[in-house]
């Protein structure tokens, strides 16, 4: 330990504490919901107890935003500039989460006290996710992640479907969990570290006999990360879960968990596979050439994504959960190119993803809550049947989900594009942009539903009350004006696209 | 012949590829966690094995020690999603409340 | 000489239990085959010196996870599938597949430059693993530790909110 220096940026474990506040903080709060529960009678007010101390952990993470980088536990975690801002993305989509829960009535008629608690954990899971440096948090984060995600999804009572989708999450996270952790072993023998920084020194300076056996160990490890982030291959889980989830903790889970699974992802890319090698290129290490297979993988993605959307007619959660997919695969544009300005779009890209994708789940939610249904008819003629105002913050969702000016969609593409064409990539620019055009069909559907359909009469009113009104309003205006002041989101996702390498 | 690193690696190997066609073939479950057990075994088998032999020292038994611990974690919310849709198999028309939900 | 053979036995029995899990018919003897790779796994401990983990191998493994297992399967014999994978794979071309991944995999396990030290972590006979790790897990690795603490409690409680709540209807 560097007692002797001014200000280490090496902490032990006591020192480490204060650096790790928020984290804290969301630990002891799920202790105490889950012992709050047992007294406790009307169980929202577990829920308001949750939404504070989130609150409250978020104003914590932005205080670190000035203090500097430093790393934590012994090399176990570290809080700079990357991490940070994903704590906060997480932070805000668990609070985003909280509150649609707190207005929903699927939520509301569990009444169960421990929903609250098994919420704040994941939150939390998912924070130390973006701030994991060695393979052993990574690997506990994101199995802390999975497991909460795991009950939350079968938390709806009495549904069959609901115990399914759970199950079928269970069984494809625990595959590539394995799979994972597996590959993750070889990465250890190659290495001998878990360390990321550690592992990067050795693959460097590593003899050329070793890419095979790290092609196959990086397959394996990239199995649970796209796992996380419903990327191609390992993308199958998706619908079913999302249709069978209450609907905040589909959002929940297409915004947040998707987010911390892209932090994990991209810092074991950018710090433990490459370095940074001047002028803002990544240089990968280890003799593997990643970018060619990541390019593979985002096209694959997005364009599944979009084929299934277009053939999913009835759901609006499969259809978000479908879309959710291929906008993993415009996400991972960013990693493809591997640049700071990649590596910033995408910051600025899953930012601007958690707000209309978050106010797309909620819609759909209002509807749900005032109908009972989730299927595309429950949709029809929104407009015409009190339902004007949340049908017109939908078109603004869904068409900068599709990415249309001047919404805020737009520029997040925008910045993706704008760094592939930088690398001259102009294959993956082409199929981003001609997946954009398809998405816009199945998007369009459900507007021209919304709008220009009538309603026959029996679908029922669509109200909206002042709680769930508010959160619309936020993410409306949030949409839109990211869509034409996007600079200080971008100056921020700027300033935060830079590991602490100690 | 000695007994070295890579005696181990093969057995972890074989029973990893073990998991992989049992969590391929398999459409039961409880089959398919069967088969993630063999691979998070093999998994532990390979750590276990660099940490005797590797210059990483004990960090190696202790991510198996994580594993173990995740995996009975999971064991358990897997038995009980499992118990619970047996439950709703005996007690309730599911597909009635399935429809008349939202 | 006797060290090999035992060895090589105990890998015998490991290898043939995981095979015995992938190809039987049965989800029960299944499971019994299960029950060989982890005792095998356990046994593999011992040679490498993981006293430590071997014990906690038997005791969670083979006593906490393997009867789970056995439970789940006695619970859901009478509904006789709880189906959710659809796609599986027919064994022939599943076993096409994992013949040619465990050949790319071999190649590069037997070329691959594994980081190896000449001198051993701790020795199998003496003072033991338990001290080292009990020391790391509140040193270097409190963090994970602690964090475990946090994930086992959740997991306990959502395990229960799953599996308590047609109780009450």
């Amino acid at each position: 330990m560097g007692a002797a220096m001014a200000a280490p940026t090496h902490l032990g474990n006591l020192s480490s504490l204060g650096w790790l506040l928020p984290e804290i903080l969301l630990g002891l709060a799920v202790v105490a919901i889950f012992l709050l529960d047992l007294v406790v009678e009307e169980k929202e007010r577990l829920g308001d107890v949750a939404l504070g101390v989130m609150a409250i952990a978020i104003v914590l993470i932005t205080r670190l935003l000035w203090a500097g980088d430093r790393s934590l536990f012994e090399n176990s975690v570290v809080v700079d500039g990357f991490g940070l801002y994903f704590k906060l993305l997480v932070g805000l989509a668990a609070f985003g989460a909280i509150w649609m829960s707190l207005g929903s009535r699927e939520v509301r008629r569990t009444n169960q006290g421990e929903y609250w608690g098994i919420l704040l954990a994941s939150a939390l899971g998912m924070m130390f996710m973006g701030s994991a440096t060695n393979l052993l948090m990574a690997y506990l984060s994101l199995e802390f992640v999975s497991l909460t995600s795991y009950v939350l999804a079968g938390y709806k009572q009495g549904s069959r479907r609901a115990g399914e989708a759970s199950l079928k999450y269970l069984i494809y996270g625990g595959v590539a969990s394995g799979a994972m952790i597996y590959g993750m072993s070889w990465i250890y023998g190659l290495a001998g570290s878990l360390d990321f920084h550690a592992i990067h020194d050795a693959l460097a300076g590593s003899p050329s006999g070793a890419s095979l056996a790290l092609f196959v160990a990086l397959l394996l490890t990239l199995a649970g990360l796209g796992y996380k982030v419903a990327a191609f291959p390992f993308h199958a889980w998706a619908p079913d879960v999302y249709e069978g989830a209450p609907i905040p903790i589909s959002g929940f889970l297409a915004v947040g968990s998707k987010a911390a699974g892209f932090a994990l992802l991209i810092r074991f890319f950018f710090t433990a596979l490459a370095h940074d090698g001047g002028a803002g290129a990544y240089q990968l290490v280890g003799g593997v050439s990643w970018d060619q297979l990541m390019l593979a993988l985002s096209v694959l993605t997005m364009t599944f994504g979009n084929l299934a959307a277009l053939n999913q007619q009835s759901n609006l959660k499969r259809l978000l959960a479908y879309s959710s997919i291929a906008h993993a695969g415009y996400v991972l544009m960013g990693l493809v190119v591997l640049t700071t300005d990649g590596l910033r779009a995408m910051l600025f890209y899953l930012a601007v993803y958690y707000v209309m994708n978050l106010g797309a789940f909620l819609v759909v939610m209002l509807v749900a809550n005032s109908t009972g249904r989730e299927d595309l008819d429950g949709f029809r003629g929104l407009a015409w049947r009190g339902g004007a105002w949340p049908a017109a913050a939908m078109a603004v969702f869904l068409f900068s989900l599709t990415g249309l000016p001047p919404l805020a969609g737009f520029v997040g593409k925008f910045y993706l594009f704008a760094a592939v064409v930088e690398r001259k990539m102009y294959f993956l620019a082409l199929a981003g942009v001609v997946n954009s055009v398809l998405s816009l069909f199945y998007y369009a559907k459900v507007v021209r539903t919304m709008f220009l359909e009538q309603p026959t009469g029996g679908e029922g009113a669509v109200t909206v009350d002042v709680h769930n009104g508010i959160l619309l309003g936020v993410l409306v205006a949030a949409t839109l004006v990211l869509g034409v002041a996007w600079s200080p989101l971008m100056d921020f996702a700027d300033r935060s696209a830079r590991f602490f390498l100690g | 012949m000695e007994i070295g690193l890579n005696h181990y690696l093969v057995v972890g190997l074989l029973v990893f590829l073990a998991g992989v066609f049992t969590v391929l073939t398999r459409r039961n479950a409880i089959g398919v966690l069967m088969g993630v057990e063999l691979v998070l075994n093999s998994a532990n088998i390979n750590y276990i094995a660099f940490s005797r032999f590797g210059t990483g020292g004990l960090e190696g038994q202790i991510f198996s020690i994580f594993v173990i611990m995740l995996a009975a974690a999971e064991a358990a919310i897997g038995l009980a999603i499992v118990l619970g849709i047996y439950r709703k198999f005996q007690t309730i028309d599911v597909e009635e409340v399935d429809s008349l939900r939202g | 000489m006797i060290y090999a053979a035992l060895f090589y036995a105990i890998a015998l029995f490991t290898v043939a239990g995981a095979f015995g899990v992938a190809f039987s018919e049965n989800v029960v003897y299944s499971a019994f085959s299960l029950m060989a790779t982890l005792l095998g796994a356990a046994g593999l401990y011992v040679f490498l010196g993981a006293d430590f983990l071997a014990a906690v191998q038997l005791l969670v493994y083979v006593g906490g996870i393997l009867v789970l297992t056995l439970f789940a399967i006695m619970l859901t014999h009478q509904i006789s599938d709880v189906e959710v994978s659809n796609r599986a794979v027919g064994r022939w071309p599943a076993l096409g597949l994992v013949g040619f991944v465990g050949i790319a995999m071999a190649t590069a396990l037997v070329r691959a430059p594994w980081k190896v030290s000449g001198e051993v972590v701790a020795k199998a006979a003496g003072e033991g693993t338990t001290y080292g790790i009990g020391d790391a897990f509140l040193g270097p690795f409190l963090l994970p530790f602690e964090l475990a603490s946090i994930v086992l409690l959740t997991a306990l409680v959502g395990a229960i909110v799953l599996s308590r709540k047609e109780i009450r209807d």
